[in-house]
């Protein structure tokens, strides 16, 4: 299998989803704390409408994607100010529409099933040189954000209310954050495409999650997750000649679940409950 | 001189529900200002006003010399903040240390490192709140009245010239609340500002220079001992209450903390 993996055909597709891999598990520590795993389902649908509409034109579809995510995600972190019922109603109601858009574009499209499914599904086995650039680039600049605003993004994070009285531009952080993910949906839409794109996203972060008591840790738990669900997906599909994208998801969301079951955390929920009961039996008694 | 804080004919609605309506008080130097009211009477609202994260619908409200809104950061930059701990979710993954150096980020501009110098403060800040042994535990394992000191101290580590608190003493023991009430009377005869919110009388009768009484507009405003009164009381939390005093100790009975 490690021939496989060094064949120099599998280097681009191989450094692809170790790209996908390292943005998705700084960009999903923040989504998952701050519980923006919808919102990021809807932008990385938007990045398909974008995708879907640089066919038509004969555009990059990676720039398609990039430049309509980005303009979707400024929206939706624009409604989802201080309102969150209208929050969760715009997202809802954009998830829908840039799905729309995109099967719209799409049916004009003459390559429509082809390309269809490679945003659907993802094709990292398909990515170019050009696509391999774009991808780099789109996480240097994701990486150099959360480098720049790291502390900032983890106030924000924590306590959101304490972090603007205390002079924190948090609507700034606020639209830089949901930024981020549009600029994780570019990677993703070309490695696994918009469905598997959340499970990418979130499922590495959250394994972190139930296994850390500080943010540092969270995060390299996650990357270590996510770059092993990565690979083994990855080399798994050549194995077995199937999507790789469909492997990489089974990957990530084993090792949520296996964290799942695993975790300290929930283990000690457990036995708090346990002890409350005791208590309670006791005081009755 | 100007004041620390004037406020003149504030109003504040969320959509057709007015929150404050015509307040109106001047806190003419740094001192301990205590902001009494049942649940609902704006007190929050308040804090957020003077720091310019509500809209006022009239009125005009400068702290600090600085006018807000429209120059809400210079306030805000001055201010440490200490919010409703219920607000907060403890289980997210961060440190004691993470948390008092919070304060200390906001400070320092965007992009921009801690020194040394943020994490000395840092240390001081959580010294004085008697919690100088937990710098490196997580923030989700400690109690909630540790929990509490930790986020004053995330306002003390920011060296503010004024200091807010929302319900600081709310769902603490009789011991964390006199450690707390103890180092904020400290800050205000330091010549920090402070002003309290909460609907839990007792514990600060004798720590507050001044209180105010609120239930959307202000029923009384003044010094403690002119302030307090069965009558006064019973206008903001539009009950019976008894005030009775055991030689220096006031208490008051009557008022349903948890209303």
């Amino acid at each position: 299998m490690l021939d496989m993996l060094f064949h120099p055909a599998m280097i681009r597709p191989l450094v692809a989803v170790i790209i996908a891999s390292i943005v998705s598990s700084v960009v999903g520590v923040f989504t998952v704390l701050r519980g923006f795993s919808t919102l990021s389902a809807a932008i990385t649908h938007s990045s398909f409408a974008g995708a879907s509409i640089a066919v038509i034109y004969g555009v990059n579809p990676l720039l398609g994607a990039l430049a309509v995510s980005l303009g979707f995600s400024g929206l939706t972190a624009y409604a989802s100010r201080g309102n969150e019922r209208r929050a969760d109603v715009f997202v809802g109601m954009m998830f829908g529409f840039s799905t729309a858009i995109a099967v719209l574009f799409l049916s004009l499209a003459r390559t429509y099933t082809a390309t269809a499914w490679s945003f659907i599904v993802g094709d990292v086995l398909g990515v170019s040189l050009i696509d391999l650039y774009t991808l780099v680039a789109v996480a240097v600049v994701a990486l150099c954000i959360v480098a720049l605003f790291y502390k900032e993004f983890k106030f924000i994070t924590f306590d959101p209310e304490a972090a603007e009285a205390m002079g924190l531009r948090a609507s700034l952080y606020h639209y830089l954050m949901v930024f981020l993910i549009a600029l994780f949906s570019v990677v993703a839409v070309k490695v696994v495409g918009i469905i598997l794109a959340v499970v990418l996203l979130v499922a590495p972060a959250a394994a972190a999650y139930e296994f850390s008591h500080g943010l540092e840790r969270m995060l390299s738990l996650s990357l270590l997750v996510s770059l092993a669900s990565g690979v083994a997906g990855f080399l798994l599909s050549l194995y077995f000649n199937v999507a790789t994208s469909a492997m990489i998801g089974i990957c990530a969301s084993a090792a949520y679940l296996a964290a799942l079951l695993a975790s300290p955390k929930r283990r000690r929920c457990a036995k708090c409950k346990e002890v409350a009961t005791s208590r309670r039996v006791a005081k009755e008694v | 001189m100007r004041p620390v804080i004037y406020v003149e004919g504030l109003s504040v609605a969320y959509e057709d529900k007015l929150a404050l309506e015509e307040v109106s008080f001047e806190l003419r130097e740094p001192a301990f200002l205590s902001v009494i009211g049942p649940n609902g009477s704006g007190k929050t609202t308040l804090l957020k006003a003077l720091l310019g994260m509500v809209k006022p619908l009239s009125g005009t409200v400068e702290v600090l010399g600085y006018r807000v809104p429209g120059e809400e950061y210079e306030v805000r930059r001055r201010t440490g903040y200490v919010p409703q701990r219920e607000r907060i979710d403890p289980t997210k993954p961060v440190l004691v240390k993470d948390v008092v150096l919070m304060g200390r980020v906001a400070k320092r501009g965007w992009g921009r490192g801690l020194t040394r110098e943020d994490y000395e403060a840092a240390r001081k800040a959580l010294e004085v709140v008697g919690m100088e042994g937990f710098w490196d535990e997580p923030f989700s394992h400690l109690s909630g009245g540790q929990q509490q000191r930790v986020l004053i101290a995330r306002a003390l580590a920011v060296q503010p010239q004024l200091l807010l608190l929302d319900e600081p003493l709310s769902g603490v023991d009789a011991a964390t609340q006199d450690v707390i009430l103890k180092v904020l009377r400290e800050e205000a005869r330091k010549g920090v500002a402070v002003v309290m919110v909460t609907h839990d009388l007792n514990p600060l009768l004798e720590v507050s220079d001044y209180v105010m009484l609120l239930n959307k507009t202000v029923v009384a405003f003044g010094r403690a001992e002119e302030v307090l009164n069965e009558y006064l009381l019973a206008r903001t939390f539009m009950r019976r209450v008894s005030v009775v005093k055991a030689g220096e100790k006031v208490v008051v009975s009557g008022v349903d903390h948890h209303a």
